[in-house]
């Protein structure tokens, strides 16, 4: 069974997430945020489609949309929003819709998809791109042979939370727990205040 | 050990430094953000630094029987023999120093006869624990080693004499061993020691360095990482470059090899999984178990069999 790149952004967010998704899959409600990320997607792409490539500091080259990649060696799936060809290379671009900088989960997500786009077009890609929609940021990312070494125990460090059927560690950040969609259903969260978390140790 | 060559030098100036420069390293893996997660410590135990790197046990029982069963390990010849080469590096570079202190760059012939001079090795207490066909071999490599170290400082320093004849003797120390040994630091921002010890910092390619006498392991970078974290949070600057030199003697001969690194985002967070998992096995006393290709050699091997 592949995984999908979305599990390595969750397993970063917080690894317990994988035990909601496969193991003990419970219902989430659609929240406001998702569904307005959704409607600014389609927006994006719209407008995307008219734009030149100078925000990517790309002269020319040709943008493609939500191509669903897979790769079996890999064991990876998922839909990457686009990406745009110059001269045989390629540059995945994921699009955030987050306030804040781009972080880890999101960065991962970006080299998942660049190996993916490798096996996709046997080719090798050197650079992919963070586009922080509401800054209207661009956060080039380079890809490291480090950073694919990662993904991949990322990959088996999901799987085995799904072979062992246990529930991993809750996420240590109180203000992700505080954000998590899963946050109902994780019986310990109450206890995990922040105090304890900010407690330093000498 | 510590000196790059001119290949290592070039890959340096034109590969590793503009890298460095540019590492986009994401700001909860800083040292300086220690007092939040993930870098904050969620245990009270304090670690070395090597305790947190070494996997030279697969399930880390070794240091589950130091720390949670609290048994005196002895140290095995690998161990006795990298204490005491480390001790002889550090030794010709601090005795280098003084040379040049005392004596000055001027005349020149004065303080370079000083350093040609043959180096007295002072061994650590545990040698005497080795057989004396080990003490034989430990004595011929360290004076192999000594002497490398040496004429690699005495090149330096006649390098520098014949470029800047009126230099002082404290820039000719800066300019010809401009490396710090057994940098201490405290660690307690992490979780680690109060009492770490990187074995240098290199103040002109800035880089936490190692040595390593044995065959190369991926998580020997562990160590360079932990050192960086905890420089970073000592002093708020990044540190974003680490090298590990590795010493290997062969036929009477010693080889010398680098590896640069950058210490970034992916190692950060290999350090800090290994220092929690760690940390967490100390605290909950949880026995991981037997390894399943345990080594003779472990220094832990009775205890655990
Ligand atoms: S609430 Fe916290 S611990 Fe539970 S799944 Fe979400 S992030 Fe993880």
């Amino acid at each position: 069974m592949n995984l999908k790149v979305t599990d390595i952004k969750q397993y970063i967010y917080c690894p317990r997430i994988i035990y909601f998704l496969y193991i003990c899959p419970v219902s989430k409600k659609t929240t406001y945020k998702m569904e307005s990320g959704k409607v600014e997607h389609m927006v994006l792409d719209k407008l995307e489609e008219r734009r030149t490539l100078k925000r990517y500091r790309l002269a020319e080259g040709e943008r493609v949309f939500h191509t669903y990649l897979e790769s079996e060696r890999i064991g990876l799936q998922g839909k990457l929003d686009m990406h745009i060809v110059v001269d045989k290379q390629y540059y995945p671009v994921e699009y955030k819709f987050t306030e804040r900088s781009a972080s880890l989960n999101h960065k991962y997500q970006l080299v998942s998809y660049a190996m993916l786009l490798e096996d996709y077009y046997r080719c090798t890609v050197r650079n992919g791109l963070l586009y922080l929609v509401p800054k209207n940021e661009i956060i080039p990312v380079e890809i490291t042979p480090n950073a694919r070494e990662f993904v991949y125990e990322i990959i088996d460090k999901i799987r085995q939370i799904i072979r062992s059927e246990r529930v991993p560690e809750r996420q240590r950040k109180v203000n992700k727990c505080r954000d998590c969609e899963y946050r109902r259903f994780c019986g310990d969260i109450d206890i995990w205040t922040k105090e304890r978390v900010d407690k330093c140790i000498f | 050990m510590y000196f790059l060559n001119e290949i290592e030098r070039k890959m340096f100036l034109k590969k590793m430094l503009p890298k460095a420069r540019v590492l986009d390293v994401d700001d909860e893996l800083r040292g300086w953000n220690w007092h939040q997660p993930p870098l904050a410590p969620a245990y009270e135990e304090r670690l070395a630094v090597y305790e947190v790197s070494n996997t030279y046990c697969s399930t880390h029982r070794d240091l589950y029987v130091r720390r949670v069963l609290k048994t005196r390990i002895n140290p095995n010849y690998f161990m006795i023999s990298g204490k005491a080469f480390h001790q002889i590096v550090v030794s010709v570079i601090e005795h280098a120093k003084k040379l040049i202190y005392f004596h000055g760059p001027t005349p020149q012939g004065r303080l370079t006869s000083a350093l040609r001079q043959a180096f007295e090795i002072s061994w650590p207490s545990e040698v005497n624990m080795l057989t004396e066909e080990q003490k034989n071999d430990l004595t011929n490599k360290g004076k192999c080693l000594a002497e490398y170290e040496q004429g690699r400082i005495l090149a330096r320093v006649e390098e520098v004499l014949t470029q800047q004849p009126y230099i002082g003797a404290d820039a000719l120390v800066h300019l010809t061993v401009p490396v710090v040994c057994e940098h201490k630091l405290d660690g307690r921002f992490l979780g680690l020691s109060q009492y770490l010890s990187a074995d240098a910092f290199m103040m002109s390619d800035p880089m936490v360095m190692d040595i390593k006498f044995g065959s190369p392991r991926k998580f020997h970078r562990l160590s360079t990482t932990g050192y960086a974290l905890a420089m970073e949070a000592l002093y708020e600057m990044p540190v974003n470059l680490g090298c590990i030199c590795y010493g290997e003697f062969k036929n009477g001969q010693l080889i010398v090899n680098r590896d640069m690194h950058l210490i970034d985002d992916e190692l950060r967070q290999w350090f800090i999984e290994s220092r929690d998992e760690k940390m967490r096995m100390i605290y909950e006393e949880i026995d991981p178990g037997l390894a399943d290709d345990c080594q003779e050699t472990c220094p832990a091997y009775e205890e655990c069999h």
